[in-house]
Parts: C-alpha cells; structure tokens; sequence
C-alpha cells in the first residue's frame, strides 16, 4: 500500500516550472529518498506533499487521500531552512509543538527525547543558547515528538557533525522499524545509497529516476571500473576505451565506453604499472547523480 | 455515544484548538515580559500625563512680585489701576490658610515723553531685561471713546513673555471695567447700579431628563462636565487605539520575524496556515483584553472612589469591549496578511506607516465628531466599517444619545467586514508565509486574495 501518491503534479512560480509532471508512489513503511540538485524541485514537491503550496494540476493523495489539514498530527515535517522561538526555554518549546500535535503528555515525551539526545542539561535553558547541532537536534525531536506515521525530512543531516548524523540516523531505522515511513531529500548520495529502499532523482523538476538502488544501477550497466595502481591517475594517460575518470586520489573510478572490453584496459594499465585492486562495479549513486545532472561535462577528470 | 452528526463540531474543536495552542504561546510570550509590565504601567502615564501635568501645576503660578509701568496717554487711567492695585495687595494675596496664592502688583506712572517715545519705550524695554520691572503698558489718549485702528485708542502691553502673560489678563480687565464704568456715567446712569449692570449669567450644560425604568419616576437631568463630555471618549477610543498599537500593529513584525527566521515553515508542519495567523490574533486578542480590563476596572474604581460615578459611562462599556474585540481582529488580519509578504525588518517598516495609516486617521477626527456628535460628517465617518468601532465608539460615549440603528447597522458591517478581513488576510497569509524574495506588490496580494 502507499501512503503517498502523486499523479501528474505541476507546479509553476511564474514562469518558472518548478515541478513538471512529476508522479510517484510511496509505499508504506519505507525509507525513500529524495535526490536531485539544488533547485530540482525537492523542496516544492515536499511542500506540495505537505499541502503548503497547493499544485498547479495533478493529484496528491496521502493516507489514500485524506484532507491535509487532518493529516498534520499523523505527519511529522522538517524542512529545509528551519528556525526556532529562540526565547523559549528548550522543554517548554518542545512541549509546545507536542501540544499542538495532540500528544498526551508533551511535557513527559519532552523529557524522553532530551534524554534520548542527550540534551536533559539543556531542558529549562533558552533555545538561543544553544549550538547549531544541538538546535537541529530539537527541530529533529519536535518532528517526530508525536511518533508520526509519515515522517517528511528535507535534507535532515545538513550541517550536522558525523556523531550527531549517526544520532539521527538510528532514530529514523528505530521509526521505521516501528512503523513508520520516512521522505527525506538529501545531497549526500552516500546516505541514500546505504539508507534508502527506494530512490527517486528529481532534475529541473521532472523525474529522472526512481526505484530500488539496485534498479537504478542496472539501468546503467556494470561500466564502472574501480581501480587501485602504483603510480595513481598518471598511469591511465593513452588508455584507450575509457570515457571518464574520477580520481579519490588512492582509488580511481572509471566509466568504460560502452563496447569496452575491460580486460583490455586491465592489460594496458598492467603493461604500464603494477595494479593492486580491480573490481567492474555498476555505477555509484554519486555517478549516476553526476551524469545526469552534468551531461555537458562528461569526460576529462572530476 | 457519540452521534455521527456532532463529529463535525468536534473537528472543528480540534482545529481551533491548535489556535488556542499557539494563542497560549503568543500571550505568555507577551506577558511575561518586562516590555509588557513597563508598557501597562508607563500607558496611562502616556494617555494621561499632560493631564497629570496640567492638574500638578495648575497651582503652581509664578509668585514673584510684579512691577509695572504705566504711559497713561489718556491721563485718566494711571491712578485707577494704582488703587486697584492696592486693593487687589490687600484682599487677594494670601487664601484662607494665609499662603501666598497671587503675585502682588506694583504701578509706577512715568510721564509719556511725546518729544522721543521710542527712546522712552527703549529704555522701558532695557528696565525689563535688567529685572528691574516686568512689564510696562501702553494706554492711548483715545481709550474711552476709541476710533477703529488708530495707535491712540488702543492698550500696548510690553514684557518679555507678553503674549502668555496674566499680568496682561489683569491690567486690561481693571482698564476695561473702568472704561465702561466712565461710559455708563456719561449716559446718565447711577454708579451705584453699575455692579447690576455688569453682572454676568453663565448658561450650566444640562443633560436629559428620563424614566427610571424601575420605578418609573422622572429623573432630572444633571450637569454635563467637561470630563463627561470630552475626557470619557478621549480615554475609550485612545485605550482602544493603544490596544490596537499592543496587539494588532505588533503582528506585521511578528510575523515577518517567524518568515524570516524559518519558524513560520516548522509551525505549518504543525498547523494549516489559517490556524497559525489566528493562533497569533486570538493572542495578541488575549493580551490587550487583559489590559485593557485592568485599565478599564482600575478607571471605574478610581473615580467611583472620587465620588464621580455618574460620569461612568456603563452602557457604552460592552460596546467598548465589542468593537475592541472586532477591531483586533479585523486590523490584526490586515497585519499578519502583510507580515506574510515581508522577508525582513526593511520590507516590514517600509509597509508599517501606511499600513498604520486608516487606523490614526479616526483620531484626528476626535474634536469634530465630538462637538457635533449627531452631525453628517460623525454620522457617515461612523458607519465606514474599519472606523466604525472608534468613531462609533466615540459618539456614543458623549452624552448625546445616538440613534439606536446606527450602532447596530455599524456592528453588522464590522462584523461583516472583519470577517472579509479574516477571509482575505487567510488567503494572502497562506500564499506569502513561504516566498521568500521580492515583497509581493498590491496586485499579487489582491491575485492571492482572489485565487488563494
């Protein structure tokens, strides 16, 4: 079953085409995730979702189409550019978006999830003392302060430090586990890769993918070779058959021209140096994000 | 058990109960300030410190003895206004207690130099700035019998402070009443009767007689004081206008602060956007009931004790409180409406004045509604439904009794109008709450308002 459904969505600000007919599934219990780059269109399909902007045309149904103004307290939201009462004292914040969230005992809850995040020192303090990563640790607790049923996360792990990211991400599997299902839109193709059952990339507002990550890759082939040499990236000048190469520096990533034979291109690099890792892999989600957000730039180095 | 019918009102208490969540928030965060204990403290300063001002130094004349010169050209007036003066050192220095409560007057009569004037007059002028006298005066030889604008038959008075002087006041009464005095005797008439002559009979501002509605007898009418006629409308309609200044104007900024602070976008995860602006009006509502309650309580008790509470005005205070209500509602609409198209503090006082201006403009129609309460311009002015509550207001707190339709008629169209204003502020709320960028001009609200 789905939980969110949109059909044919268009969203236009002037003249602008924010979303172009963009139509996807989201089923239930799932982790799905949102890509694409900074003004694909992910914030305004979240929004539309949330029923802040009202479509142009097309269907959204969520919960099977239930009106929006009754689905507040079974969704929790984080958007993008999120700010807080600053005067207000950490607990009593918390608790306010409990009450208006209809949870039964906000100010008991509050407590839970401070300590949770290990923020209980912090509960009579003002929010305006607090630091950054602390501050999105309460936007993130007054999200999901109700245990929501959908849970809407615009680039959640933004700014935050590798152990608060690591916080976040266990509460949000720890939910899902639960029950619930979780959108959340994100530029950090690692995170998407490992967390996501089903990805979809949203680009100059129409959607250029979707499915499971395995899916995606094979749509796109095994034309990846990861390799690992004596002599680094210098080594592949004059190789024939491949059409880019993208250099980490310890390891090199290159995509084949199609028609390539990969035992060719492992023969000339060992003619030339010693290989110490090879592997034919189907592209990353980082890769295939590239190529399709930067056609014009494919070939050269990255 | 619940009837399916009934879960309809129960949606809609749900709903509304989010508002009153977020009202909850806005009152305590209003109240609970130091600005908010300050402000409820310094208002009725503000409202009524010239009246402070005026009541504390209405007593507080200066007392310095006043030496005057005289240049009696007419030659018949000098030796009047020294006996007088005289009189008045005798009987009217000092009050019953024996404390100085007048100055005491002092008149030299100096020869008129008719060769230099002018250097007379200057020289009259330097005694002044030297404080050896306060002031000299003028009298011209035609002054009982005048020809219309000629220097001769008229009075100069010459001080430092001439214009607001009550030396000034004194001389030209005592000379006057000794003009008219000589007149009357060159017709003929006994100057024992003169005082008769000259006896002046104020006309007392009554109000309307009524029916005791209980016992049905007659109750006379009672005096009309200045403080019922003016300073009862003065205090509802400026209370009101401070409340619509606390709670109301405040939401444009308010607002603009959660847009442009991103708290406005986490709150709509939360509330629909039509929640969220009445959470903050039934606030800013909550806070200037609660002040102007105490006002209001703190006024009636206040003068009940000073033995003044037949100048209460009861039957006009539900009234007050009615379109005190309404108007929040319907300003505060207008207001969050266009904090919603504001990204920051520049757009939001750039659009404050003229955004203020239709609610100030009814108080500078205060004086000429009150003079003629029941006039055209009161009447039209009163039933323009954003000034209805204070024009209204302010007519029926005089003690002119207004046409019982006009209130009515004035209520139905505020509460018609504030609900357009809820209606249509919603709409543009919801539109602007989100768009950052160019402040929306006239024509993309009035689109919000029509397409939503």
């Amino acid at each position: 079953m789905n939980v969110i459904e949109l059909n044919h969505i268009t969203k236009s600000f002037g003249k602008n085409v924010a979303v172009n007919d963009l139509s996807l599934d989201v089923p239930e219990g799932s982790i799905y995730g949102f890509i694409g780059p900074n003004g694909s269109g992910k914030t305004t399909t979240i929004r539309m979702i949330m029923n802040i902007f009202y479509p142009d045309s097309g269907i959204i149904k969520v919960f099977n189409g239930e009106q929006a103004g009754n689905l507040l307290d079974r969704v929790g939201y984080l958007p993008e550019e999120r700010g807080l009462y600053k005067k207000m004292k950490v607990k009593e914040l918390i608790s306010f978006y409990g009450e208006l969230k209809h949870v039964s005992n906000p100010s008991r809850e509050a407590d839970y999830w401070l300590e949770k995040f290990d923020l209980s020192n912090w509960a009579k303090k003002k929010v305006e003392t607090l630091s950054k990563g602390m501050s999105q640790k309460v936007q993130f607790i007054i999200t999901i302060i109700n245990k929501p049923e959908i849970i809407i996360l615009d680039e959640p792990f933004s700014g935050l430090d590798p152990v608060n990211a690591e916080i976040i991400k266990e509460v949000i599997l720890d939910l899902r586990a639960k029950g619930s299902t979780i959108v959340f839109s994100t530029h950090d193709m690692s995170v998407a890769e490992k967390m996501c059952d089903f990805i979809s990339m949203i680009y100059k507002g129409k959607k250029v993918l979707d499915g499971t990550l395995e899916s995606i890759q094979k749509q796109f082939g095994q034309d990846t070779i990861r390799i690992q040499m004596e002599g680094g990236v210098s080594m592949l000048n004059g190789i024939a058959g491949i059409e880019k190469i993208n250099d980490f520096g310890q390891i090199q990533e290159l995509r084949m021209i199609p028609g390539t034979d990969s035992q060719q291109i492992l023969s000339d690099i060992i003619s030339k140096t010693r290989v110490t890792k090879f592997e034919i892999a189907s592209p990353s989600l980082n890769d295939i994000f590239i190529r399709i957000a930067r056609p014009e730039k494919n070939g050269g180095y990255e | 058990m619940i009837f399916l019918s009934e879960l309809p009102d129960l949606k809609k208490m749900e709903v509304m109960n989010k508002s009153f969540v977020i009202a909850k928030r806005e009152y305590r965060a209003a109240v609970r300030t130091k600005a908010f204990l300050i402000s409820l403290l310094l208002l009725p300063v503000f409202m009524g410190g010239g009246l402070i001002v005026l009541t504390l130094f209405k007593d507080k004349i200066d007392l310095s003895d006043k030496k005057v010169v005289v240049l009696d050209y007419s030659g018949l007036m000098g030796e009047h206004i020294i006996k007088t003066a005289e009189n008045w050192n005798k009987n009217n220095i000092y009050d019953d207690k024996k404390e100085q409560i007048s100055p005491l007057y002092f008149i030299e009569i100096v020869h008129p130099d008719t060769v230099n004037p002018l250097q007379q007059k200057l020289d009259l002028s330097n005694r002044i700035r030297n404080k050896e006298i306060h002031a000299f005066l003028q009298i011209g030889v035609d002054v009982v019998h005048p020809h219309f604008g000629e220097e001769q038959s008229r009075i100069f008075y010459f001080a430092e402070n001439s214009a607001v002087d009550n030396v000034r006041e004194w001389l030209s009464n005592v000379i006057n009443n000794k003009i008219r005095e000589m007149r009357v005797v060159e017709f003929g008439v006994d100057p024992k009767k003169i005082n008769d002559l000259f006896y002046w009979v104020g006309t007392e501002s009554m109000g309307l007689l009524k029916v005791d509605s209980k016992t049905g007898k007659v109750i006379d009418a009672k005096e009309v004081n200045e403080t019922q006629a003016i300073l009862i409308p003065y205090f509802l309609i400026f209370l009101m206008f401070m409340m619509l200044m606390m709670s109301a104007v405040p939401l444009l900024s308010s607002v603009m602060e959660e847009k442009s602070e991103r708290v406005a976008e986490v709150l709509l995860g939360s509330v629909t956007p039509w929640q969220f602006m009445m959470g903050k009006i039934i606030g800013g509502l909550g806070v200037s009931l609660t002040t102007s309650t105490i006002y209001v309580l703190g006024a009636v008790i206040t003068l009940r004790k000073m033995g003044m509470s037949d100048v209460i005005p009861y039957d006009v205070l539900p009234w007050f409180f009615a379109y005190m209500l309404l108007n929040i509602i319907m300003v505060g609409s207008i207001m969050a409406a266009l904090g919603a198209s504001c990204n920051d503090s520049k757009d939001a006082q750039a659009i404050q004045f003229p955004a203020m201006l239709p609610i100030i403009l009814p108080l500078f129609f205060m004086m000429p509604v009150i003079m003629d309460p029941l006039g055209k311009l009161a009447t039209g002015l009163s039933l323009f439904p954003l000034w209805t509550p204070m024009i209204m207001l302010l007519r029926q707190s005089t003690s002119v009794t207004i046409p019982i339709w006009q209130p009515i008629v004035g209520l139905i169209g505020v509460v018609l109008f504030t609900f357009f204003c809820v209606w249509a502020g919603a709409r543009i709320f919801r539109s602007a709450i989100i768009f950052q960028g160019k402040r929306p001009k006239i024509g993309t609200l009035i689109r919000y308002i029509i397409k939503g």
